[in-house]
C-alpha cells in the first residue's frame, strides 16, 4: 500500500483544488440561481424566455462538451481561457442552471399567503425576499441543496480532463506513473466519498438550525 | 361446531406491537347470518373483521372458515391465504377501486387473475352485476369519476364477482354524503335478502336493527355484548353496551335513518 | 471552407458517433432499470439484510464521481484481470449508477401508491406477484414517469464522458475533429445540435405520453 501514502500529497493538493472549485461555483451558482428563480417567477416575458432557454441548454448538453465549448470553443473567437478559469466559469454556468430550478421550486412552494402578509405589513419586494421567504424556502429545500452541491463537487470531476490538477488529475496522473490504477483510481473514490460524507454532515447542521421554527 | 357455521372465531386476540387492541373474541356466524359490529370508534372493529380474511396477522385464537383453520402466531400458506380471500368478499371503507382500471375491469380483474374464468364470461356477469346496482352506463368509465356511493356500489359488485361465501363490510357508508347513503344501504340490504352471509361494521344504528341478525357491540377491547339485534340494541343487558347506545343514539337525529334504509332511486 | 460545407463534410462520422451514443443509451437505461427495480424491491421487502445491502449501494453509488467509477470500471479492473472494453465499462459504470438512482425512483413510486390499493388486491385473493403486477406498478407508473424520464435524459448526456477512455461516440468524433479543421466551436456546435435534438426528442415524446397516460385515467 505504500504507493498510496506517497501519493497522499499530489492528492490533498488536488483536493484543495477540488474543493475550491466547488465552493465557489456553488455559492455564485446559488446567488445567481435565486436571482434566475425570481425572474422566472415574477419577470416579464422576454426574460422568462431567456432563461427558460438557458435553463434547457444547460440541462440538454452533456456537461463535457459544456467545458469544452467554454475551454476549446470560445478560442474561435480569440477568447483564451486558462485550464481553471475555463473550469470555473463551466461550473457556475452549469450550476446556476440547475440551481435556478431548484430555488424556483423552492420558493413557489412557500404558500402565498406569505407574501400577501409581508405586504400587509408594508414590506417591500426585496425584505419580503430576505426576511420572509427565502428562510422558508431555503428550510424547505435543504435536501435539494445539499444534493446540488453533492452534484458540484461530482462534476468537478470533469475538469480533469482540460488539465485542471483536481483529485481526478492526481489519481490519473498517480495512475500513469505507477501502473496502479487499481489502486489511484479506487484512492480517488474514497477521497470523494469522504468529501461527500463531509457535505451531508455539514448539510445535516445547517438544516437543524434552519427548521428549528418547525 | 354446528353445521351451518360459516365463520367461527375463537378466542381473538389481537395487538399491534405492545398495543392491546382487543382479547377474547369469540363469535360465530352462520350460513346467511347477517351479523353487525358496532363500537366506539378505534375499539378495534376494522381490525377484527380484517383478521377474517388475514389482512391482518393475529396473536391467540383460531378462525375457522371454508375448511380452514387460521391459528394465531401462525402464517397459514399461500395456497390457504389466497383460497381464504377468494371466498371472502371484502367492502372498504373507502372503497379502494382500482384507480387505473375502468369500472368494468375493477371487477373483471379477480375472477380473471384468480379464478381464472374466461375474460369474456367474466365481463358478462360483470355486466350483470352492474345492471343489478343500477350502474349500467358506468362499466367503461374510470373510478374517480363517479360519486362516492357509486364506487362504493362498484366495490360491492366487485367482490361479489368472486362469488363470495362470506362477505365483510367495513363501514361502507362512513365516507359517503348523507344523500347517497341509502343507495349502499339498499344494496347491502339486498344481498341480506338473497341469503349473503355477511359481517358488516357500521355506524347506521337503525340499519343494523333492520337488516342485522344478530349485533355485536364492541367496547374497552372486548365484546361487550352480543345478540339478537333487536334485542341488544333495544334492551342491552350490559353497563358498557348501554352507555355506548346511549352515547351514540344521542348524537343521531333517528328521523334520517329510516328514510336512508328505503332509499333514493338507483342512480 | 463555410461552414456548412465543413458539417456536411464530417456529419457521417458524426452520425456514427451518435449511434455509439444512442447503442450506449439504450444498453445503460436497461440495465439501470433492471437494477433499479432490484434494489426498489430489495429495499422495500422487510427483509433487513436486504434493505441494508441496497441501501448501502445506493448511498455509496451516488457518492461517487461517474467518471471515477468508469475509470475503476476499465482501468482498475483491467489491472487486476477483468478486462473489458470501452464500451463495457461504460456500460457497467452508468448501469450501476443510474441503477441506483433509478431504485430510488421505484421506490418513490411504489410506497407513494396508497396501501388499499394493496389492500384491495390481496382481498379479491390476487397473490403478491399479481398485486404487484396488476394494481401496484401500473398505478406508480404515473409517478415514476417524470422523473424516470429526467434520468433517461441524463443517460444520454452521461455516456458522453466515454470520450476520456477513447470510445467513438458523438462526443468523441466532435472532439477529434477540432484537432483536424481547427475550428473548434463550429465542431463542438454541431456536436450540441445533435445532441440537443436527441435530448428534445426524448423529453417532449415522454413528456407527451405522461400526459396521455394521465388523461386516460381521468
Ligand atoms: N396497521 C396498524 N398498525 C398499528 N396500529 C393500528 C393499525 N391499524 C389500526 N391500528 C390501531 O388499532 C386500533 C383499532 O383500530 P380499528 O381501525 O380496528 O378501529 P375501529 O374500531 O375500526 O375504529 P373506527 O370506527 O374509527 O374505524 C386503533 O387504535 C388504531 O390506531
Ligand atoms: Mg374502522
Amino acid at each position: 500500500m505504500h504507493v498510496a501514502w506517497l501519493y497522499l500529497g499530489p492528492f490533498l493538493q488536488g483536493t484543495g483544488v477540488t474543493l475550491e472549485l466547488t465552493i465557489v461555483s456553488t455559492v455564485v451558482a446559488l446567488v445567481a440561481g435565486i436571482l434566475g428563480a425570481l425572474g422566472m417567477i415574477h419577470g416579464g416575458k422576454i426574460l422568462r424566455a431567456v432563461l427558460v432557454v438557458y435553463v434547457e441548454l444547460v440541462r440538454g448538453l452533456p456537461p463535457i462538451l459544456q467545458l469544452f465549448i467554454i475551454f476549446f470553443g470560445l478560442t474561435q473567437f480569440g477568447v483564451q481561457l486558462d485550464a481553471f478559469s475555463a473550469a470555473l466559469i463551466w461550473l457556475m454556468v452549469y450550476g446556476a442552471g440547475y440551481a435556478i430550478e431548484v430555488f424556483r421550486a423552492g420558493i413557489q412552494d412557500v404558500s402565498e399567503g406569505q407574501w400577501e402578509a409581508a405586504r400587509s405589513v408594508g414590506m417591500g419586494y426585496f425584505t419580503t425576499l430576505r426576511k420572509i421567504i427565502l428562510p422558508q424556502a431555503f428550510a424547505l429545500m435543504m435536501p435539494e441543496l445539499t444534493n446540488f452541491t453533492v452534484l458540484q463537487l461530482k462534476n468537478t470531476t470533469f475538469v480533469f480532463f482540460i488539465g485542471v490538477a483536481d483529485i481526478m488529475y492526481q489519481a490519473q496522473q498517480g495512475a500513469a506513473s505507477t501502473e496502479q490504477p487499481q489502486v489511484m483510481f479506487v484512492m480517488a473514490a474514497l477521497f470523494y466519498l469522504v468529501l461527500n460524507g463531509g457535505i451531508s454532515r455539514v448539510a445535516a447542521l445547517v438544516e437543524r438550525r434552519l427548521t428549528a421554527y418547525r | 361446531m354446528s353445521k351451518d357455521v360459516v365463520v367461527d372465531i375463537q378466542g381473538l386476540t389481537k395487538s399491534f406491537g405492545d398495543r392491546k387492541i382487543f382479547r377474547d373474541v369469540t363469535l360465530q356466524v352462520h350460513q346467511s347470518e347477517v351479523v353487525a359490529i358496532i363500537g366506539p370508534s378505534g375499539v378495534g372493529k376494522s381490525t377484527l373483521i380484517r383478521c377474517v380474511n388475514y389482512l391482518h396477522p393475529f396473536d391467540q385464537g383460531t378462525i375457522r372458515l371454508l375448511g380452514h383453520e387460521l391459528r394465531g402466531g401462525e402464517r397459514p400458506s399461500a395456497a390457504v391465504l389466497q383460497d381464504i380471500r377468494t371466498h371472502v368478499g371484502m367492502v372498504f371503507q373507502t372503497f379502494n377501486l382500482f384507480h387505473h382500471l375502468s369500472v368494468l375491469d375493477n371487477i373483471v380483474l379477480g375472477p380473471v387473475e384468480v379464478k381464472k374464468v374466461p375474460r369474456k364470461q367474466a365481463v358478462e356477469r360483470a355486466h350483470e352485476l352492474l345492471e343489478m346496482m343500477g350502474l349500467t352506463d358506468w362499466a367503461k368509465a374510470y373510478p374517480r369519476r363517479l360519486s362516492g356511493g357509486q364506487q362504493q356500489r362498484v366495490a360491492i359488485c366487485r367482490a361479489l364477482a368472486m362469488d363470495p361465501k362470506v362477505m365483510l363490510f367495513d363501514e361502507p357508508t362512513s365516507m359517503l354524503d348523507p344523500e347517497l347513503v341509502g343507495d349502499v344501504l339498499e344494496a347491502i340490504q339486498r344481498l341480506a335478502q338473497q341469503g349473503m352471509t355477511m359481517i358488516l361494521v357500521t355506524h347506521e344504528m337503525m340499519f343494523a336493527k333492520e337488516v342485522a341478525d344478530t349485533v355485536v357491540i364492541m367496547a374497552d377491547n372486548a365484546i361487550a355484548e352480543m345478540g339478537p339485534a333487536k334485542q341488544v340494541l333495544e334492551n342491552p343487558q350490559t353497563e358498557r353496551a348501554r352507555n355506548f347506545l346511549a352515547r351514540v343514539l344521542r348524537n343521531t337525529p333517528p328521523a334520517d335513518i329510516p328514510q336512508a334504509v328505503v332509499g333514493g332511486d338507483p342512480d | 471552407m463555410s461552414l456548412f460545407s465543413i458539417w456536411g463534410q464530417y456529419f457521417p462520422s458524426y452520425l456514427q458517433g451518435l449511434g455509439v451514443t444512442i447503442e450506449l443509451t439504450v444498453l445503460s437505461l436497461a440495465l439501470a432499470l433492471v437494477i433499479g427495480f432490484v434494489l426498489a424491491l430489495m429495499r422495500l421487502s422487510k427483509v433487513r439484510g436486504l434493505v441494508i445491502v441496497a441501501t448501502v449501494y445506493t448511498d455509496v453509488l451516488r457518492a461517487i464521481p461517474v467518471l471515477v467509477m468508469l475509470f475503476i470500471a476499465y482501468y482498475s479492473l483491467g489491472a487486476i484481470g477483468i478486462k473489458l472494453s470501452g464500451v463495457e465499462a461504460a456500460v457497467l459504470t452508468l448501469g450501476a449508477f443510474y441503477g441506483a438512482l433509478y431504485g430510488e425512483v421505484f421506490r418513490g413510486g411504489i410506497s407513494g401508491v396508497d396501501p388499499g390499493q394493496r389492500e384491495a388486491a390481496a382481498a379479491l385473493g390476487l397473490p403478491p406477484s399479481s398485486v404487484m403486477r396488476k394494481v401496484v406498478l401500473p398505478q406508480a407508473f404515473l409517478a415514476i414517469l417524470p422523473p424516470a424520464t429526467n434520468r433517461f435524459a441524463d443517460i444520454i448526456k452521461d455516456t458522453s464522458l466515454v470520450v476520456t477512455i477513447s470510445v467513438a461516440d458523438l462526443m468523441l468524433q466532435s472532439y477529434q475533429a477540432i484537432s483536424a479543421t481547427y475550428r473548434p466551436m463550429d465542431m463542438l456546435g454541431l456536436a450540441a445540435i445533435m445532441y440537443f435534438v436527441v435530448y428534445l426528442l426524448v423529453s417532449r415524446v415522454l413528456a407527451r405520453w405522461e400526459l396521455n397516460v394521465q388523461r386516460r385515467r381521468s
